[in-house]
């Protein structure tokens, strides 16, 4: 998963869709921890885009 | 460091619990990550003077921006319904005490804050919290972050009011990630030019638009609107809908919003050995319309209540806090349910659907909804009436 910090508006909705908890929201970023299988969870939910799996930019 | 409560989040959830508590003389500790609170606004600010109500708090015009008079829904091929001139939500347009009202979020939220800070919480800001401290199965206490220096602090009870993302429900083990259908994700600008009628509120359907929610434009007094929606679809993002929809309009934003809001009803539990739920991270958000402002402050007003007596009584074990959980579900629960199950029937409805619907409304307007006229209607659409046969 790519995340492009410069699309996020920091809104914590992908935080709550990760499977594996990988995903933390610190004031102004999300920070992704290592374990990530490209599951697409929270692409889906992320208003502005700023999630994409490496394959489907 | 160490408090009779620490609360983690401090939006309407948060203050509330904390204003309550501090009133009933309880030491308490609020954490917001952000560095202001009642910022970035994630909400479409729609609400009902009920919420004033069980807050005991005279309405102001200082966070209040309109008063609603009537609402319009837009089906997907642009018919119209004027839902007061219909009968429906009637309560919300002419009842003083469930009229509905638009509120300035960023005020509204930081006046909670202020009230709760003058009844004696102590508030920390651009502070998050990590970590919850765990011992012997009971949680005592929060691992936070403020500037780079992490500290422990201690508490008996601690309230979980962190939103969305409640990382603290995941912590605790009351809740576990959420399915992306349940989350409804949202984009919304306050727009400035758009010409529509400051008491009124608009709705719009169709998978062109919103699919999987819908769009919301809620005037902010005279001079701007919330122009909102959500959906849940992967298609697209939130972005992209509102971009769409906004191109053809004469009006410039002030401000971007997003955020997600969770639509799969309560959790489980809300509470166990040492802490409480409450808020979206408790789920306490209504599965159709999204609002989740009242019942927020509802739930963390009994929360707050709940939290003084355990203290007293010295005993913060989930015995004794099951009962937030029992009195706010008996409010509130089966409100949720309905709300939830009507939520998944409208789920499988097609803009076709939604279309017949609205010309249903439109053209029987004159027979006041007669039952023979609604039979009818359902005998040219069988695909309906298995719908509604569901909701039932
Ligand atoms: C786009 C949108 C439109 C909406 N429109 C409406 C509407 O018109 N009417 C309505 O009634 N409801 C609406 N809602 C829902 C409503 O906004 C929420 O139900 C309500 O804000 C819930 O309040 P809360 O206090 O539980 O959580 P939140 O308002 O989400 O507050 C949680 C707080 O916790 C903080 N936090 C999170 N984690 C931590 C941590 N680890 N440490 C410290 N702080 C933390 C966050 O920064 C945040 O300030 C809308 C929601 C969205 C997203
Ligand atoms: S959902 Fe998107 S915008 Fe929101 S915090 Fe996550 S990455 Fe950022
Ligand atoms: S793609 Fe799936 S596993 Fe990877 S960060 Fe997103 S939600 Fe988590």
């Amino acid at each position: 998963m790519e995340y492009k910090a410069d699309k996020c508006g920091y809104c914590g909705a992908c935080v709550a869709v990760c499977p594996h908890e990988l995903l933390k929201q610190v004031e102004n970023q999300i920070i992704i921890t290592e374990g990530c299988d490209d599951c697409g969870k929270c692409t889906i939910v992320c208003p502005l885009g700023a999630l994409n799996s490496e394959e489907c930019p | 460091m160490k408090y009779d409560m620490i609360v983690v989040g401090g939006r309407i959830g948060g203050s509330v619990s904390s204003l309550i508590a501090s009133q009933n003389d309880l030491d308490v500790l609020m954490i917001e990550k952000r560095q202001e609170i009642g910022t970035p606004v994630q909400c479409a600010e729609g609400t009902t003077y009920q919420t004033f109500e069980t807050l005991d708090m005279k309405p102001s015009k200082k966070y209040i921006c309109s008063d609603i008079e009537g609402a319009m829904v837009h089906a997907p091929d642009g018919r119209s319904i004027d839902l007061f001139e219909y009968g429906l939500m009637l309560e919300n347009f002419t009842n003083e005490k469930t009229k509905g009202c638009i509120l300035d979020r960023k005020i509204f939220d930081k006046h909670l804050a202020i009230q709760s800070a003058k009844a004696g919480t102590e508030i920390m800001v651009k502070t998050t919290v990590k970590d919850l401290i765990i011992k012997d199965g009971r949680i005592c206490g929060v691992v936070a972050k403020h500037l780079g220096k992490t500290m422990e602090i201690h508490s008996d009870i601690v309230i979980a009011a962190d939103g969305v993302e409640s990382n603290m429900t995941r912590l605790a083990g009351l809740d576990n990630p959420k399915n992306p259908k349940d989350i409804c994700s949202c984009a919304q600008y306050e727009l400035v030019g758009l010409d529509v009628d400051p008491h009124w509120l608009h709705f719009y359907f169709g998978r062109e638009i919103a699919p999987g929610g819908y769009l919301w434009i809620f005037p902010k007094g005279k001079e701007s609107v919330n122009l909102g929606l959500g959906i849940r679809s992967p298609e697209n993002t939130a972005y992209h809908y509102l971009k769409k929809f906004t191109a053809k309009l004469d009006a410039t934003p002030v401000e971007l919003n997003i955020g997600g809001v969770p639509l799969s009803g309560p959790i489980d539990k809300t509470y166990t050995d040492g802490l409480l739920v409450v808020g979206d991270a408790a789920g306490q958000v209504d599965p159709i319309t999204g609002g989740g402002i009242h019942i927020t402050a509802s739930c963390a007003k009994i929360a707050g209540e709940v939290a003084a007596r355990a203290i007293k009584m010295e005993d913060t074990s989930a015995k004794t806090l099951q009962e937030y959980d029992i009195l706010w579900r008996k409010e509130f629960e089966e409100g949720l349910k309905t709300s939830l199950k009507y939520r998944k029937a409208a789920d499988k409805l097609s803009d076709k659907d939604m279309n017949a619907l609205a010309e249903y409304f439109v053209t029987n307007h004159s027979e006041n909804f007669s039952k023979l006229g609604a039979i009818k209607f359902l005998g040219k659409h069988p695909h309906l009436l298995k719908l509604i046969k569901e909701f039932l």
